[in-house]
């Protein structure tokens, strides 16, 4: 199972204000405020722990077909993990001067990312391309679709499969996962 | 506070974070505030204490869970005016 999350640090600078009164408390616990004022760089801290609970959240959600829910503080960061309930996922994040991506996911994935800097947006494209290619179908047989809880779900011939995608964009920039 | 007075107090907190102002327009129960709004789900905290500041309550978080539509919130609102 898999889950991601893209910030693009400067869009997030306008539209943000985490030092913001209230703000870290409802989002991160105690342990994770104090990684974030330990930190070299609090701002980067702040936004790779949020990507690596909303990461997290897509996974769970997917893996579980739960309905949309707010709940950032329930995943809890631990190193490179995020823990929910009795639940564990594993993160990987690439961080650059203007974003910070995490993958999450469970044990048992084979997946593949792309991220897009170039503004394009080319992203929900570019993924039907690869699954086209890597199931051997034309394009227009492979749709994305959202299902009842907003999950992306990818049809091929009007089928639904049972290929885990995970999509995300914020200001210039985009990405998606997929397990194949 | 009558739940029109409410809707248009929450209208004008989550104004400021909409990114989708036809959205706003045809504002309902029923508006999602990232589907339909395009609000940043980290603004979903700004919104969040925002609602606390303008109503005087304190939103724990199984309020917060539930807060993604226009809906639940005026239910979540309603609910800590009517504890106070």
């Amino acid at each position: 199972m898999i889950g991601n999350d893209i910030v693009d640090l400067k869009l997030a600078s306008v539209q943000s204000n985490w030092r913001r009164k209230g703000w870290l408390q409802k989002i991160f616990n105690e342990s994770e405020q104090d990684k974030i004022w330990d930190a070299e760089d609090s701002n980067h801290m702040v936004w790779k722990l949020w990507s690596m609970k909303e990461a997290a959240y897509k996974a769970h959600q997917r893996l579980f077909s739960l309905s949309p829910k707010y709940n950032p503080y329930d995943f809890i960061c631990a190193d490179e993990d995020v823990t929910v309930q009795d639940y564990n996922y594993r993160t990987v994040s690439k961080q650059t001067e203007k974003y910070i991506y995490t993958i999450a996911f469970t044990d048992q994935t084979n997946f593949i990312s792309k991220v897009f800097v170039d503004e394009s947006l080319q992203y929900k494209s570019k993924l039907v391309y690869y699954i086209a290619d890597m199931m051997d179908v034309n394009l227009s047989a492979v749709t994305l679709q959202k299902d009842i809880n907003g999950i992306p779900i990818v049809k091929i011939h009007n089928k639904i499969t049972d290929i885990a995608i995970s999509l995300s964009s914020h200001g210039s920039f985009s990405a998606f996962t997929v397990d194949l | 506070m009558t739940k029109e007075e409410l809707l248009s107090k929450l209208k004008t907190i989550i104004e400021p974070y909409v990114q989708n102002q036809e959205g706003l327009e045809n504002m309902s129960e029923d508006t999602n505030f990232i589907d339909d709004l395009e609000i940043n789900s980290a603004n979903l905290v700004d919104v969040i204490l925002d609602v606390e500041d303008e109503f005087d309550i304190e939103i724990d978080n199984d309020g917060m869970d539930k807060m993604l539509t226009v809906k639940a919130s005026i239910e979540v609102i309603q609910n800590k005016l009517a504890a106070k």
